[in-house]
């Protein structure tokens, strides 16, 4: 009970700090949601379409494929087409900012394709260097096709190599049966193959990929993180803040136990970063429509947060002699904490070898749990990351506990 | 009975080049008692205090409180005494009531008992009307009077009082010496610090003049004036040299002792005034020098240290 009741003291005095709260709430909330919006206004990551011009000069079958593509209904989200014949007005267009890219297939596209020697044909794209993804885009989309047209092409002289090699000789058989085996390629390739590169996205391990987290939620989960270390400190400090200002002596006269005085500081860190958390998920939730995943991960993860932040605020002040001391030491270690972990980015920016840094930090793993259960994961996907920041958590609290034995013993 | 009982208690700080902060103290205050530490700051008055409060522990020496040693017992002791810390100990954010709510609590009070407790306390420091406004509103003898009130929840049987009365106006000094008096009237065991001497004289049973971090004399105020003897205390201001004059007073008969305050008057302890002020105005005179100003004061706590120590208290 007493300890509570030093709890809930420091509990109150932290929350009736605007300077505090700044820190603790409102400061996560912002940049989440400047951030958020930055990369989408908190819909997820999203691209604006491109505007492009498509010249067909060719006429033939390959020209009518790859205008046919560009104006697919899967790539409408991403490419406005524009069909035009004359070339030069396509490439006017981009110069005078109209388009961003102009796609010019050239005459004789379709016979080149088709020749026993072919002279070699350019599908031209041309492009408003200022802008690079929309015409990477479109660029991406020709070099596809004109890929698989080459296959087919390829794929057609091999088939009439070995028909001739079987001892048919009729032109007209040849031809035909070229022709075939390039017009099954060709749509074969178009319609993806029987074979194909899987693409997978690295953020959604274990994840069913059923739920798609917003922008402004995944950065608010390495904000909150990170800003829970602060959030941790201000009580911590307040133990420094009590001996400077003779309350703990005070306390330490009283019949309480010292051990029961810092539990209670303990107890009180641990409830301002808890309280802390559900705030900035509530919030996030109400402000940014933010989905953070099964009630259970997410409880589980809450507290492995409130246990990581807690422990590492009492560390952080058990060796200060100061407020000062503490504030600046603990300021550079949660900041290098924070960077090292991709909170500044959240659950957007995991993947690559940064992966493999940032799991120094407490913050790395805790991120891992969160991203997971954003994504619709289950409790299998938590259970190492919460384990690794429990390690973490309990070293903090031991080193803190014993530099804290020394100072008052 | 003794309530407290201390051995040659000694404390160093930052051994061993550090400061000898309590050097072979002993003592003993009867139950029932007020019990003055007077002396000057720096003398160890609050060392003492912290280690006979368990807050710090003494390198050698012992000390018992109602029969509990604070080195062996300090849950015991701790059980025993109530502790008014020389600066306020207050949570400035917290209304008075919630403090004292918070404090009581820390004593293991709870429910209508505490709440009760606290009605009574704040009756007793005369804050009931203030009781809901926060700390940080009090003026200094308000804070003051909650940081005694904090200590006397629990209705402890020993109350250490550490220079209460610093930096507040006469009327809430007043009002805190007279609680002390009352409080020691209802049985409680007091050990008072203090370096104004007026409040030890009015206040205690008996008196510890400490100097140094050295007990340098105990007892009842008659018993210390004795140590000066019947002597009267003339301050004199001139305006010549006054080291040349105090080597002429010293040699005066009737003349205990002359000390030399940088400056400030010349402070001469006389066997009999009345036969040596005309000396010391003839010899004035015949130095060529000017008798400025002139106080007498009979024999106190003030004149036993500068007996002792050859330096005024204030010092």
């Amino acid at each position: 009970m007493r300890a509570l009741a030093i709890a809930w003291k420091d509990v109150r005095h932290t929350y009736r700090s605007f300077a505090g709260l700044a820190m603790m709430i409102i400061a996560p909330l912002l940049l989440a949601g400047a951030i958020g919006a930055a990369f989408g206004g908190g819909g997820g990551f999203s691209v604006p379409i491109t505007k492009t011009v498509v010249v067909d000069l060719d006429g033939g079958a390959a020209g009518g494929a790859l205008v046919s593509a560009l104006t697919s209904e899967r790539l409408a989200d991403l490419l406005a087409v524009t069909k035009t014949t004359d070339a030069a007005a396509a490439r006017a267009s981009v110069d005078t900012g109209e388009a961003e890219v102009a796609v010019i297939v050239p005459a004789g596209l379709t016979a080149a394709l088709s020749a026993a020697s072919p002279a070699p044909v350019d599908v031209e794209i041309y492009k408003d260097p200022t802008s690079t993804l929309g015409p990477a885009i479109a660029g991406s989309v020709v070099q596809d096709l004109v890929q698989s047209l080459n296959g087919a092409r390829a794929a057609a002289s091999a088939a009439a190599q070995l028909a001739a090699m079987q001892g048919i000789t009729d032109s007209a058989r040849l031809t035909a049966l070229a022709a075939k085996t390039a017009q099954a390629f060709s749509a074969d390739a178009q319609k993806g193959g029987t074979y194909a590169v899987g693409s997978r996205a690295p953020v959604t391990p274990g994840g069913s990929g059923s739920t798609k987290p917003n922008t402004a939620g995944q950065i608010l989960v390495g904000m909150m993180l990170f800003f829970t270390l602060f959030g941790a400190a201000t009580p911590a400090r307040s133990i420094i803040d009590e001996q400077r200002e003779g309350t703990l002596s005070r306390l330490f006269t009283t019949s309480t136990p010292r051990s029961v005085v810092l539990g209670g500081k303990y107890i009180s860190v641990f409830l301002v970063v808890l309280l802390q958390t559900v705030i900035l998920l509530v919030a996030g939730r109400l402000l940014f429509g933010a989905h953070w995943g099964s009630i259970g991960p997410v409880i589980v993860l809450v507290l492995a947060g409130a246990l990581v932040a807690a422990s590492l605020g009492l560390l952080t002040v058990s060796y200060a002699k100061t407020p000062a001391q503490a504030g600046g030491g603990s300021a550079g270690i949660f900041v290098f904490l924070g960077l090292i972990s991709g909170s500044f980015t959240g659950t957007a920016s995991i993947g690559g070898a940064y992966d493999v840094v940032r799991h120094i930090s407490p913050l790395g793993w805790l991120i891992d749990g969160w991203n997971h259960t954003m994504f619709g994961g289950s409790w299998g996907g938590i259970v190492v990351p919460v384990l690794a920041a429990l390690a973490f958590a309990v070293v903090f609290f031991g080193v803190a506990t014993f530099f804290f034995r020394r100072r008052f013993a | 009975m003794d309530a407290i009982v201390v051995d040659k208690l000694r404390k160093q700080f930052d051994p061993p080049k550090g400061p000898v902060a309590v050097d072979g103290v002993s003592f003993a205050i009867r139950e029932g008692e007020i019990f003055s530490l007077l002396g000057p700051n720096g003398a160890g008055k609050t060392t003492t205090i912290s280690i006979l409060s368990c807050l710090l522990k003494p390198d050698a020496g012992e000390a018992d409180i109602g029969g509990f040693s604070v080195i062996r017992k300090p849950d015991e002791v701790k059980k025993l005494i109530g502790v008014v810390p020389q600066d306020i100990a207050l949570y400035d954010d917290l209304s008075g009531r919630e403090n004292l709510m918070f404090w009581g609590r820390m004593y293991g009070l709870s429910g209508s008992a505490l709440s009760k407790r606290v009605d009574e306390v704040l009756e007793l420091i005369g804050l009931t009307d203030r009781q809901k406004d926060r700390v940080d509103k009090y003026s200094g003898g308000m804070k003051r009077r909650v940081n005694i009130g904090a200590a006397l929840l629990h209705k402890p049987k020993i109350l250490y009082l550490d220079e209460p009365t610093v930096g507040i106006d006469p009327q809430s000094r007043r009002a805190i010496l007279d609680g002390v008096k009352d409080l020691n009237s209802q049985g409680m065991t007091v050990l008072y610090t203090t370096h104004y001497m007026e409040e030890a004289q009015e206040l205690s049973d008996r008196v510890g003049i400490m100097d140094h971090g050295r007990m340098i004399a105990v007892g009842t105020q008659p018993e210390l004036v004795r140590l000066v003897g019947e002597k009267t205390r003339i301050d004199l201001g001139v305006d010549k040299d006054s080291h040349q004059l105090a080597e002429h007073w010293r040699a005066l008969p009737g003349v205990a002792s002359v000390t030399e305050e940088e400056a400030g008057p010349l402070s001469i302890l006389a066997e009999d005034a009345n036969t040596l002020m005309p000396l010391l105005f003839d010899s004035a005179r015949a130095a060529g020098a000017r008798v400025t100003k002139i106080d007498l004061a009979e024999p106190n706590l003030e004149m036993v240290f500068l007996h002792l120590t050859g330096r005024a208290l204030r010092d």
